[in-house]
């Protein structure tokens, strides 16, 4: 993916102690004796980029149709503005966006009928941004969304997720079927919302898009919620993978008894661990010896993920 | 809700020409080969057994509404407009399901109850649409021809299938309450349709099963192009349409999407 030339913040809450964007208290959504979603519970604040991680079918669109009210919950409760995500949907839509995870609108019409029937929904009369927004994604809004292809209906998608300006952007898998170029473009307009205020929900296995726009991560796995972290604590708790060039063939034993240490090997003069937590310790001993090169790759959101998938959950 | 309404209608409009079309050349064709084969008609129509013609709503073919209404309004209408009324529904809800418009509308501050009565009201009017449209042409025939077709006659004869084509629309709306698929729905629905129609003419046929004809709609049917429009009837038959399609918004309401 490319590197953005501008430096997206990432998404902190700017308000404080105000009511959250969206809160659910053990949320819990079953079909019959398949599984949905198990005692989900969140909190969104306003202003807050959140991203909500798993692989196909852990149960992020559920969540999100849940949220939407497309689907009841089975127990536990959903708040969105504080106001109840069942008996008051109506209402919370009116200030929320919605993109959903695999958009369409029929074969036959175009997204500017799409538009506007959206904007008189909502009772708007001009929908500039939107015609903005489809100039910046380069989005044919009087093709019939029938003849796009996904990239170019999601970009549709994406327009009529956000020409209103909402308060809350709940966003399912967003980037798939987009360009890298228009990826990079949607990942300024997710700081840009936020900067206007907006709270967003991503769902998405694109870990290296979350990593980037997003303040706090859940990672949702067979239903259940597993953790809920902030970036860089998450990415904390990930191993990083320590690799060293020594001049000659040393003795590293002592490496494997320091705490976080694992997966040591020693070939020549070249050797490699993953370690987890501090490494401080792990430099003091590697420097009692003649080191040529080391190299400590960072750890992706992707790594940090199997982390907590293949645990079944730590945090 | 006039959004949705005129949404659903700009989306349909193809399907009101179609079938406005459809119906109103068949039935101009009717009207107007009847004064070619009057005399024919009636020495036929005497050779036929009362029974048959009793069922059929044949007790003579002696004036061109009454041939109308052997031809077209008996069985043919009633049963497309039936049909095309429930397709209609089926469209503006488990259609949209399919296609994945329902997920954009309900991000909007629409409830899924206006939906449905939307759905339910824009298959109202492309009702009257076509049926208009099919009297446009019926009375076109009859003017060309000569046919001598009364235009108030026609007009009841052809209103009277409203109600009764509503009520399966209104059926329509409690079929998307139980699913979403629309091939389920409007096949369900032309079950029950086709299943009425038949019902309703095995009472006829058989006088010890006309009590059978009660859960028919097409008792109410009645022969209006001749008879003149059954307020009861017609009123009674549309406020159970409306009676189901509230029904079915509530279904709609409560079930998972």
């Amino acid at each position: 993916m490319l590197i953005p030339s501008t430096a997206i913040s990432v998404g902190e809450p700017c308000e404080h102690g105000a009511v959250p964007v969206i809160e659910t208290e053990r949320l819990t959504k079953s079909y019959g004796s398949a599984r949905g979603i198990d005692d989900v519970t969140i909190t969104v604040e306003a202003g807050e980029v959140f991203g909500f991680l798993g692989p196909n079918g852990a149960g992020k669109t559920t969540t999100i149709r849940t949220l939407l009210d497309l689907l009841h919950p089975t127990s536990g409760s959903a708040r969105i503005f504080g106001l109840d995500s069942r008996r008051e949907s109506v209402a919370i839509r009116a200030r929320l966006g919605n993109l959903p995870g695999d958009f369409g609108y029929g074969k036959g019409a175009s997204g500017r009928e799409a538009l506007s029937l959206l904007a008189r929904l909502r009772g708007m009369n001009d929908v500039g941004r939107a015609e903005a927004l489809a100039k910046r994604f380069r989005a044919n809004l009087d093709r019939p969304l029938g003849e796009l292809s996904r990239g170019n209906r999601q970009k549709v998608g994406l327009i009529l997720a956000t020409f209103h300006e909402p308060e809350l952007l709940i966003l399912d898998e967003p980037t798939s079927g987009l360009d890298p170029l228009m990826q990079e473009e949607f990942l300024t307009l997710v700081g840009e919302e936020r900067e206007r205020g907006c709270a967003i929900f991503i769902s998405s296995h694109e870990l290296d898009e979350v990593e980037r726009v997003c303040g706090r991560v859940g990672i949702v796995r067979a239903g259940r919620l597993i953790a809920v972290e902030r970036i860089a604590e998450l990415l904390g708790k990930a191993k990083r993978r320590v690799r060293l060039e020594l001049v000659e063939p040393a003795d590293l034993a002592e490496l494997r008894m320091l705490p976080g240490v694992s997966e040591l090997k020693v070939e020549g003069r070249h050797a490699s661990f993953l370690i987890g937590g501090d490494l401080d310790q792990a430099i003091k001993a590697i420097a009692r010896h003649h080191v040529t090169d080391v190299e400590i790759a960072h750890p992706t959101l992707e790594e940090v993920f199997l982390t907590y998938y293949e645990e079944g959950g730590a945090g | 809700m006039r959004h949705l309404v005129a949404t659903h209608l700009h989306d349909r409009r193809r399907s009101v020409l179609v079938w406005g079309l459809a119906l109103g050349l068949w039935s101009a064709f009717i009207v107007s080969i009847f004064p070619s084969i009057e005399d024919a008609l009636s020495k036929a129509t005497e050779g036929y057994p009362p029974a048959l013609k009793e069922a059929f709503g044949v007790s003579e073919l002696a004036n061109v509404e009454q041939y109308l209404q052997a031809e077209m309004l008996s069985l043919i209408v009633p049963l497309a407009l039936g049909y095309m009324a429930v397709r209609a529904v089926a469209s503006g809800l488990s259609g949209a399901a399919e296609s994945g418009r329902l997920d954009v509308l309900l991000s909007a501050p629409v409830s899924r109850r206006s939906l449905a009565a939307a759905s339910f009201v824009a298959t109202a009017v492309e009702l009257v649409l076509v049926l208009a449209v099919t009297v446009a042409f019926t009375a076109l025939g009859s003017a060309l021809s000569g046919a001598g077709l009364s235009f108030g006659s026609a007009v009841a004869g052809f209103a009277n299938v409203w109600p009764l084509a509503l009520l399966f629309a209104g059926f329509g709306v409690v079929g998307t309450g139980w699913s979403l698929r629309t091939s389920v729905v409007t096949g369900s629905v032309a079950g029950v349709l086709a299943s009425m129609y038949v019902i309703d003419l095995i009472g006829r046929l058989d006088s010890g099963l006309s009590g059978v004809r009660y859960v028919s709609v097409f008792k109410y049917y009645g022969t209006a192009i001749e008879d003149g429009i059954a307020p009861f009837a017609f009123g009674g038959v549309a406020i159970a349409a409306v009676v189901f399609a509230a029904l079915g918004a509530w279904l709609f309401d409560r079930r998972d999407l």
